[in-house]
């Protein structure tokens, strides 16, 4: 058993949550809101007392480990005295007996403490709307799975990402051609000429997010990008109320070779964009040396909507700061038959109708 | 006195026809099967077609057939036989022969007088490709109706004025089949990538394969800056040649003026 904390209101003693829409804490129970600011003393008072509590994880922890509770936690409810289930990684949820949003103070400390984090500024309602936004204007998405979807959970999650910051120095040579055109009486001449174009210099890359949480695809998380960092806060466990959080459970070692690849890439792109005036450039050798600063840890705010049709899971993320949702949509393949054949006979009618006409003419 | 002045007027007539040979009938009739290409009937039937037109056009439409073209060339054989023999209507002796000749399977179109303005050099090709398949496959009377059909057609244009020649020739048959085939293809192609787009809407998850948000405004710092000309080669081409439109001519044996083209079938 590990620490909580619970947000209590100081008027009704009601359970309070991070409102998006006003980004301040408010008490659903009696309406009031509360700054962050004030919460930020609380919270160090907070950091204060969880130093006994760490000492007691990890005497509790030595009992789980042989256990099949391995990679389970368990947490007593403050409010209702229930018993909560968590995984290694959970660092807020909400009791599954009351209601009350928790979070897990022992996950969120020391090493674990997050740099930085993105509060959501857009609600479930905001969430579902978005999806079904996402279902118009796509036809050959199966009628069935508009009409009968209903979605099985909408999940404010906090995910853990890793901002890595880097500085790129690249020397990259170009082979780069070209060609000139011209004629005389007899004879068409083009010249194709050869260049070799070299270019060298430095960029930099300030927090370049790798998602941190091993349960979250890196593809869908890569999918929502961007997320704007400006509003990004210093981490207080206030912001997460209300909502659920993960831990890390990639460390920044293992996720600094994706943005690395991602860093090279844009290096490479950028100093092409500086190569003009040819007909065709071709990088020869291309050598990119990255130099990274120190990896922070931030969470983001996600909304995940799972739905399920004809016995397969469809996730869909939204980025909670800027609203852009993806997901992979199932294919109604009899819709796209009828679609292909139907433009077919269109489109092969009117273009014989034109070249009939333009026959006639 | 009334019927003397007729039969006066009539001599007269007589006298003044067979004196101009241009308009006397030739010696020999438009269609000359000496290779025995044609049944009698077939014969009959593309002569009354020859006749006709030729009346009707003021030309002579003339079809030879002959076995051997005694060591001449079909270019010579094909003019001296029109010249020999009386062909061509007018003082311009207008008109255009075929000659099919079995024995190395050639092919000549010889034209005269106003027949080489109506039928040019592109008007011989774009005739013979109608007929040669034709003869090529021995459908002789096909390839030889295909002709007089095809020099009544550009005699006619001929006489508005503006003759087919290059850029300017007949629209031929519309190919039902074919461009129906060829629209169904572009049509398939065209809702191959209409269908493409509607099912790439459908998937949205995608890894990014670079950073470019996350680049820091303006630090980009270029150190190196380097082009350097390395060599250059040079592809020439002949310009095709521009054709010129119209008939090319040359004097036969006899000493007339004559068009013409032919080749193999």
């Amino acid at each position: 058993m590990a620490v909580l904390q619970e947000y209590k209101c100081p008027c009704c003693g009601g359970a309070i949550t991070f409102d998006s829409t006003a980004q301040k804490m408010k008490c659903p129970y009696c309406d009031t809101e509360f700054e962050m600011e004030t919460l930020k003393n609380y919270d160090s008072e907070l950091r204060n007392e969880q130093s006994d509590d760490m000492q007691w994880e990890s005497a509790a922890g030595s009992e789980w480990q042989q256990g099949e509770t391995e990679g389970l936690r368990s947490y007593v409810c403050k409010s209702c005295g229930g018993e909560i289930v968590g995984d290694a990684n959970t660092a807020a949820t909400s009791c599954p007996f009351c209601g009350n949003p928790v979070v897990m103070m022992g996950q969120l400390s020391g090493s674990l403490k997050p740099d930085y984090v993105i509060p959501f500024k857009l609600d479930k309602k905001a969430a579902k709307a978005a999806l079904q936004k996402h279902y118009s204007g796509k036809r050959l998405l199966p009628k069935v799975f508009k009409d009968q979807n209903h979605i099985d959970e909408v999940k404010g999650i906090y995910v853990p990402f890793w901002l890595f910051d880097a500085d790129a120095e690249a020397n990259i040579r170009y082979r780069a051609t070209r060609v000139r055109a011209w004629s005389d009486s007899n004879y068409n001449y083009t010249e194709t000429s050869f260049f070799s174009v070299a270019r060298g210099g430095s960029i930099g890359f300030e927090k370049v997010p790798v998602d941190g949480s091993a349960k979250m695809a890196d593809d869908l998380m890569e999918s929502i990008e961007p997320f704007d960092f400006s509003e990004a806060v210093d981490f207080q466990t206030a912001y997460l109320a209300g909502y659920l959080a993960d831990k890390y459970d990639v460390d920044a070692e293992q996720s600094i070779g994706r943005a690395n690849e991602r860093i090279k890439q844009s290096t490479a792109d950028a100093f092409a964009a500086t190569v003009h005036g040819y007909t065709t450039v071709m990088p020869e050798s291309v050598s990119v040396r990255l130099q990274n600063g120190q990896a922070k840890y931030a969470l983001y705010p996600v909304w995940l909507l799972n739905t399920t049709w004809n016995g397969q899971k469809y996730t869909f993320a939204m980025n909670g700061q800027t609203g852009k949702l993806v997901g992979d949509l199932p294919l109604d393949k009899s819709a796209y038959r009828k679609w292909l054949f139907g433009l077919t006979g269109i489109i092969g009618a009117a273009v014989f109708a034109v070249s009939y006409l333009l026959w006639l003419l | 006195m009334k019927k003397s002045l007729l039969l006066l007027m009539f001599a007269l007539l007589v006298c003044f026809a067979s004196a101009v040979p241009a308009l006397a009938e030739g010696d020999l009739p438009r269609l000359v099967d000496n290779a025995d290409l044609l049944s009698a009937g077939e014969e009959r039937e593309l002569l009354a077609r020859l006749d006709a037109i030729s009346e009707k056009r003021q030309a002579d439409i003339v079809v030879v057939t002959v076995y051997s073209l005694e060591g001449k060339s079909p270019m010579d054989y094909a003019d001296d036989f029109y010249d020999y023999n009386g062909y061509g209507i007018g003082s311009g002796r207008d008109g255009v022969l075929l000659l099919v000749s079995m024995e190395y399977s050639d092919w000549w179109m010889s034209t005269c007088g106003y027949g080489i303005t109506a039928i040019t050099d592109a008007g011989i090709e774009y005739i013979s490709d109608e007929f040669v398949p034709y003869l090529s496959s021995g459908d002789y009377l096909e390839a030889f109706t295909a002709y007089a059909d095809l020099c009544d057609e550009f005699f006619g244009q001929a006489l508005s004025g503006q003759p087919y020649d290059i850029g300017h020739m007949p629209k031929g048959t519309f190919d039902f089949a074919k461009n129906l085939l060829v629209a169904l293809i572009i049509g398939f192609v065209v809702a191959l990538i209409a269908t493409g787009v509607m099912k790439g809407k459908l998937k949205t998850v995608r890894s990014q394969s670079a950073a470019r948000n996350y680049i820091k405004a303006n630090s980009m710092n270029i150190t190196e800056n380097r082009d350097f000309y390395l060599y250059s080669h040079v592809n020439r081409t002949a310009r095709p040649k521009e054709t010129h439109g119209g008939s090319g001519t040359h004097t036969s044996s006899s000493g007339s003026t004559h068009g013409g083209g032919g080749g193999k079938f």
